[in-house]
């Protein structure tokens, strides 16, 4: 029981971060390899921000979400508006380059101790009983609900509304989208923005219920696999690709050997590749288009 | 013959030639000179540096035959210099294997490896192809890791020096000249095997894979070859760097290392043996470059501290620009100073004036 | 010929691909407000280059205008980005690549819309496509990646209008169309000229078809317009006869060399 509790934890958390790849890699084709590093700005965001609003926890919260929001705006105005009509490849060598910047810039800015957000915000983490002895915390289980709303509102927001539409069709065809009169660098600013969204969510979430480290990087390159076996321009298939990374992970810790799990992730991706590259909810077409 | 108006080839046997003027020939000359006489006035520091250089250039030839000729975008190079590293680690350490075992059978395993990276290759293009062996390189850092905990070298496993002809391979110098014969015949071999028959199609192939397969160019065996070539010659790289550093640990061999393997082709310049030599002299160089500079400065002294951090920063940051503005890298900048010079006082424009 | 001013004017426009490859060479034209203008010339010709130099599409090829201007009303656009030049009144079917496979019908359009209107406008706009292509009404809420060519070409004029545009540029319409179906594409495009007041550039192979429409027609070969006039000159033309329309009295075709000839003759157009 207790092991499926943690399966269910680790895909909401895998899925929240996913989403952040898709979004991106859906609307421009590029794959934003520095996504572990602005998880884990969101994070350093969120622990800065509590220590200035000593009093209103959830204002700091609210700031550090929002300010993720800014962080994809502006690196997409700055810097990988640069990048368009350039090759995929190269836009997804600047955004490794964008990854190292940042992780240098964190650790000048933020050292490179664990830091502990949640003692900062003066919240508790309690472990919630789910029957039967298993248990879960608090922070995981807003980490679920937090996934499922997100994904809600994210495929809402694509089948529903203008900017959901343009962005579906800008994802096809750029060009063609642009000669309708759709504002490309707009569209790909909010998909940027979305994403340092998601992916501040997550680090969020996760340096509350763990704690703040360089480890976050790795968490969220793990992600990654999920993204891909699910099909990199899918919502589902995120949320589907992050179930099995997820099992094989909790699987791999349980009945192997508990070092082999930052490894297995990308095992999967491996033979995900080889079989059906273009992932299980991913169109054909992408592996040509490179 | 370097005219006033430009170099220009009249005959194809010109095109092949790998030097191409009496002035290249001198500068040759020259550059060959200084680098026989560097290790007698070098400092220790200085030399060692050197040779951290010769190490960098044959892993960043590899590299660069396999991305900037062959077209084939590989995240798994420090997973490879692990694995040539490993082999001779654990060779050494398991059955006391002497240095001309361990160095074949690095390469050894850097063919079977390559064949393992290349098989992707036949499937995946551009950004999966880069996935796929990025996972490689978890898989092969894990493999490592797994074998230090077992075997208990939590620290690394040490190496002690080789001996080449009953001579203890210990001093700097030494190393110098042995690592600089080896680049000498690296580079040598790149630059032939890019002329041949095989590298114009690794150019085929990077170009237009498509086409190069219509034009008889048999391109699943091409990009094999290509993977091989190029891990063999960085599982020699990593054999060497074993013996160099005396230990190997996998804590070395991050996917940090990965980039700036990656660096060194795009800041130097893809598709270029030089770009490849000046990639690995500037990415190698650089952090240096930069503690010296905060050092300099007295009101970023209190920096030194940092220095680490500033230079992931730092490096981020100029991978960035270079991307940006200068994709071609630095042999783009020196063949644009040295048209330049060469067409002075006529100005160079392009025939084009929109982008 | 200089009765008012055309609303499309190129003037000796070059265009250079990569910053080498010269792909079209002071190429004039005039397109007249309210005329359907065709523009013929076989495969490489330039007909799709200056097209996309009209669009701004070129730029993302790495091509650019190094030489000339392209006057649209009276303002320069050359080398404008494709956006800005849609605002601007000029719509593009492109040659291929022209409809959203991978949305419905109705997002195809709704997609195309301006940003700034109102539901009620978007569904105003949309409906009066429907009306000139009521295939397309049945069709709504199928993806438009399964749609035949026809409902694709139809699609595709459909979204372009929906950019209110005052000259609508056509690309190889006829492409892989039967050609019972061109011809009925060629009369919708006749009914929007008449009851939009649209101002039409078409660029065509086949002629035979197209300039049974048109109200003038240019002809490009290797970069450079060769020849120029109302339909009934070019149509009464003996080249455009013997390489457009097929036509060539009795002895097959010319050889390279004579063809070779031809173009050099008529240089002085450039």
């Amino acid at each position: 029981m207790q092991v499926l509790a943690n399966l269910v934890v680790l895909t909401a958390i895998y899925a929240l971060i996913s989403c952040g790849y898709v979004l991106i890699y859906r609307v421009s084709r590029v794959l934003n390899l520095a996504h572990g590093e602005l998880m884990m700005l969101g994070a350093y965001l969120l622990f800065t921000l509590a220590s200035l609003f000593k009093g209103g926890p959830e204002l700091a919260f609210a700031g550090a979400v929002g300010l993720s929001l800014l962080v994809g705006f502006v690196l997409y105005v700055v810097l990988m508006r640069k990048m368009t009509g350039e090759l995929v490849i190269a836009a997804v060598l600047v955004t490794i380059a964008l990854g190292i910047l940042l992780r240098g810039l964190m650790v000048l800015i933020w050292t490179a101790r664990d830091l502990h957000p949640i003692s900062v915000l003066g919240w508790k983490n309690p472990p919630v009983p789910l029957g039967g002895g298993t248990s879960i915390s608090s922070v995981a289980l807003a980490t679920i609900l937090v996934a499922v709303v997100l994904y809600l509102a994210l495929m809402l927001f694509f089948r529903y509304t203008r900017w959901g539409l343009q962005m579906r069709a800008v994802g096809e065809r750029p060009l063609l989208a642009a000669q309708r009169g759709i504002k490309l660098h707009a569209v790909y600013a909010l998909a940027w923005a979305l994403s340092t969204f998601s992916g501040g969510l997550a680090g969020m979430l996760l340096a509350l219920d763990s704690g703040l480290g360089s480890t976050m990087v790795i968490v969220g390159l793990k992600a990654f696999p999920a993204a891909l076996v699910g099909g990199l321009d899918s919502l589902l298939g995120a949320v589907v690709g992050s179930f099995i990374v997820a099992a094989a992970e909790i699987l791999a810790i349980h009945f192997i050997d508990p070092l082999i799990s930052d490894v297995v992730p990308f095992v999967v991706l491996i033979a995900m590749l080889l079989v059906r590259p273009w992932g299980l909810f991913g169109t054909k077409e992408e592996i040509e288009r490179v | 013959m370097a005219q006033a108006s430009g170099y220009f080839k009249t005959s194809y046997g010109q095109e092949l030639r790998l030097i191409e003027t009496t002035t290249q020939k001198v500068a040759l000359a020259a550059f060959v000179v200084v680098l026989l006489v560097y290790p007698f006035f070098a400092k220790p520091f200085f030399l060692d540096l050197a040779n951290q250089v010769f190490l960098a250039v044959i892993a960043a030839s590899a590299l660069m035959l396999l991305t900037g000729f062959a077209g084939q975008i590989s995240l798994g190079h420090a997973g490879l210099l692990a694995a040539g590293a490993f082999t001779t680690g654990i060779l050494y350490k398991e059955v006391g294997a002497p240095f001309w075992v361990t160095l074949p059978a690095s390469a050894v395993v850097g063919a079977l490896l390559g064949l393992v990276f290349g098989l992707p290759s036949l499937r995946l293009k551009g950004l999966y192809l880069a996935v796929t062996t990025l996972a490689l390189h978890f898989i092969v850092a894990y493999a490592g890791g797994e074998y230090e905990t077992k075997r208990g070298y939590s620290t690394g496993v040490s190496v002690s020096p080789p001996s080449l002809f009953g001579f203890e391979l210990t001093q700097g110098r030494h190393w110098y000249f042995v690592l600089l014969a080896f680049d000498v015949l690296v580079v040598l071999f790149c630059l032939n095997l890019v002329r041949s028959r095989t590298g114009r199609s690794f150019i085929a192939i990077r170009d237009h894979d498509t086409v190069a397969e219509a034009l008889g160019i048999p391109v699943k065996r091409t990009k094999l070859l290509a993977f091989v070539i190029s891990s063999v010659l960085t599982t020699l790289t990593g054999s060497l760097l074993a013996y160099y550093q005396g230990f190997v640990t996998i804590q070395a061999f991050t996917i940090y290392l990965t980039i700036e393997y990656v660096a060194m082709v795009i800041i130097g310049g893809s598709g270029s043996m030089l770009g490849a030599i000046l990639g690995a002299v500037f990415v190698v160089l650089f952090p240096h470059v930069i503690e010296a500079a905060i050092r300099l400065v007295p009101a970023s002294r209190h920096l030194v501290n940092d220095a680490f951090a500033i230079n992931f920063a730092a490096f981020g940051l100029i991978m960035v620009l270079f991307l940006i503005f200068e994709p071609l890298g630095l042999v783009g900048i020196w063949r644009r100073l040295r048209d330049y010079f060469l067409l002075w006082p006529f100005r160079q424009t392009a025939v084009g004036k929109g982008g | 010929m200089t009765e008012s001013p055309p609303m499309l004017r190129l003037e000796k426009v070059e265009v250079v691909y990569k910053k080498v490859i010269t792909a079209i060479q002071g190429v004039s034209l005039d397109v007249q407000q309210g005329q359907i203008v065709v523009f013929l010339g076989t495969n490489g010709a330039g007909k799709t280059t200056t097209l996309r130099a009209i669009s701004g599409f070129i730029g993302t090829d790495d091509a650019w205008v190094t030489e000339g201007r392209i006057l649209f009303e009276g303002q320069d656009i050359a080398n404008w980005p494709p956006q800005k030049v849609a605002n601007r009144g000029i719509a593009l079917v492109p040659e291929r690549e022209k409809i959203f496979e991978t949305l419905t019908v109705m997002d195809n359009l709704e997609a195309s819309v301006g940003a700034g209107a109102s539901r009620a406008t978007r569904k105003r706009m949309i409906d009066t496509v429907f009306d000139h292509f009521p295939r397309l009404a049945t069709a709504k809420t199928r993806l438009a990646g399964y749609l035949s060519g026809g409902e694709r070409q139809m699609l595709a004029i459909g979204s372009a209008l929906l950019c209110e545009p005052r000259l609508l540029l056509v690309d190889e319409m006829s492409m892989g169309l039967a050609p019972r179906l061109v011809e009925e594409l060629l009369d919708h495009i006749v009914t929007l000229k008449k009851t939009l007041g649209l101002t039409i550039l078409l660029v065509e192979q086949s002629a035979h078809l197209a300039l049974g429409i048109a109200d003038y027609g240019y002809v490009i070969e290797n970069g450079r317009i060769v020849l120029d006039g109302t339909r009934e000159r070019l149509g009464g033309h003996k080249d455009v006869q013997e390489f457009y329309l097929g036509q060539g009295g009795g002895d097959a075709r010319k050889s390279y060399r004579e063809v070779k000839q031809y173009r050099r003759s008529r240089r002085w157009y450039g």
